[in-house]
């Protein structure tokens, strides 16, 4: 059987399509072109910084994108996001939507579920997205440092100022220790120098040659106490001196201490009987006792026997 | 025979006596009272307050107000009899829980209130010289002193008469007369220095020096 030239170009070209077609349906089907999508909504006070076509990521996977954006009656910024059906089970009852808007990087929309088996999302429920900005943070913690900055460079610009003014603290201070110095430079001794005034430095060097003349007359005190302090080693020490007569006296006092100490002991000795008597005077004590209330009852039996015994009568004197 | 006679009759003694027995605690309160008395007007110190601290216990136990007021009026009538102050608030105190006229009417009479003193109140014995007292007639109150005849009552008589009125030579010797018939040691001391005081502020230095040998005699002892 052969074919014709028009039947064989047309085989080609319908075969070319349907291969045209089949790699387009691939293609679209790989994309999930044919995949069934779930639209959930959120919400946030500002729109700053959501922009339509933006990442969801999950796990720092993509799972989906910003659909649209919208504003409601209150101006609360409506933003739908677009997860196909693959990914809609991590988006939880409890999940939580963070606008993060790292330092370097695009801004995405990261969702956080702590629990992948509570319940699912219900597509009609309206959850707030909550944002982390890295940049304002950022700004945030340099702005104080900038402010420091800014201080310093003021300081440094007053110091320079003070610095380079003729009438300024140091050149003021410069001024006087050249004076000082010039000044220095011209006394004749130190003391001048620190005085500044000769009278004084006069009345000084008399002072001092007054100071000899004392330290002079405290040398002979001294040695005069020298002789006094020999003198009374002698009293003291010497052989009739009053240290051997107070020795006598004390070995006077040990021998008769010694003495005192077989006292000491006989009279340990009697308060030891004393205190071992004293603990029979509460038996005799007692025994007095008993006889005495033996002596009452055997009174107050005759009373009752005899019957002569009348109430007494309480009355004053 | 002789022996079953006796034995009824003891028997039959017996048998009137009563048989309603005496609370100890009376009977020792009374006793530790007498005790007291006795050992505070024969100048024994050391005994004295224990006497009346266990008279007191007794009569504590008993919970019987009256008793202890007497006992408190018989401890300041024996502080009067010795010319000795005392502190009346414990009897105040009681007087504030039992009132009674009579108890009243003596505190007043030993604290020289005579004014305050209701005559009908008072024991009949001190009446007349409460009279004396109000008409500051000292003869009728020596007489009527000596009309007392017991002697601690005399005592205590002449001891509001010359701790509160004027003293009179008579009414002391007298006082001095009772304490030593009875050997009341600190009543006869106390008399004694007063009439020796006496003798001193009329002059009498000879008699001043008598009873001054009284009493270091009393002293020796």
């Amino acid at each position: 059987m052969t074919l014709s030239r028009e039947l064989k170009v047309g085989l080609f070209i319908g075969c070319t399509a349907v291969t045209i077609i089949l790699a387009l349906f691939f293609l679209a089907a790989g994309k999930g072109f044919f995949e069934k999508m779930h639209v959930f909504t959120l919400s946030s006070k500002s729109g700053d910084g959501f922009t339509e076509g933006m990442p969801v990521v999950f796990s720092g996977f993509n799972i989906g994108k910003v659909q649209a954006l919208e504003l409601d009656d209150k101006g609360i910024v409506l933003i739908k996001i677009k997860i196909p059906d693959r990914h809609v089970k991590w988006i939880r009852s409890d999940s939580k939507f963070v606008l993060y808007r790292p330092l370097i990087g695009a801004a995405r929309i990261d969702v956080n579920t702590s629990n992948l088996n509570s319940s699912p999302l219900d597509t009609n429920q309206i959850t707030e997205v909550t944002v982390v900005n890295d940049i304002n943070d950022a700004i945030a913690k340099v702005e104080p440092v900038l402010e420091q900055v800014t201080q310093i460079a003021e300081n440094i610009e007053h110091l320079t100022r003070n610095l380079s003014d003729p009438k300024g603290d140091l050149n003021r201070a410069l001024s006087n220790a050249e004076k000082i110095t010039s000044n220095l430079a011209s006394k004749k001794s130190l003391v001048e120098m620190a005085v500044s005034d000769e009278e004084s430095v006069k009345a000084l060097n008399d002072s001092l040659k007054k100071l000899k003349d004392i330290t002079t007359s405290v040398d002979r005190i001294l040695k005069k106490v020298d002789k006094m302090a020999d003198k009374t080693d002698h009293e003291i020490y010497g052989k009739n001196g009053a240290l051997p007569q107070i020795n006598v006296i004390l070995r006077d006092i040990v021998g008769k201490l010694q003495k005192l100490d077989k006292t000491v002991d006989n009279i340990n000795k009697i308060s030891t009987d004393t205190s071992e008597g004293m603990k029979d005077f509460h038996i005799l004590r007692s025994d007095i006792d008993d006889a005495v209330n033996a002596l009452g009852d055997v009174v107050k039996k005759l009373d009752a026997i005899i019957g002569s015994k009348k109430s007494p009568e309480f009355k004053v004197p | 025979m002789k022996k079953l006679l006796s034995l009824a009759l003891a028997l039959l003694i017996c048998a009137c006596g009563t048989v309603t027995p005496v609370p100890a605690w009376k009977e020792n309160a009374y006793r530790h009272l007498d005790d007291y008395k006795t050992s505070f007007l024969t100048g024994r110190e050391e005994s004295t307050e224990p006497h009346f601290v266990k008279a007191r216990r007794e009569m504590a136990a008993g919970n019987d107000l009256s008793i202890l007021t007497i006992a408190y009026l018989t401890k300041y009538s024996l502080h009067t009899a010795s010319l000795e102050s005392f502190d009346s608030s414990e009897f105040a105190k009681l007087y504030g829980l039992e009132p009674n006229a009579v108890d009243m009417a003596y505190c007043h009479f030993l604290k020289g209130n005579f004014s305050a003193v209701d005559a009908r109140a008072l024991p009949s014995r001190y009446t007349g010289v409460l009279k004396a007292a109000l008409s500051k007639d000292l003869t009728a109150a020596a007489r009527e002193i000596a009309a007392i005849d017991d002697p601690l009552s005399r005592l205590i008589a002449c001891g509001v008469w010359v701790r509160y009125l004027p003293s009179d030579e008579t009414i002391l010797q007298m006082a001095i007369a009772t304490a030593s018939a009875n050997g009341w040691r600190r009543p006869l001391w106390a008399y004694l220095t007063k009439l020796q005081t006496y003798y001193f502020e009329q002059n009498d230095v000879i008699k001043a020096n008598t009873i001054k040998a009284r009493l270091d005699l009393l002293k020796k002892d």
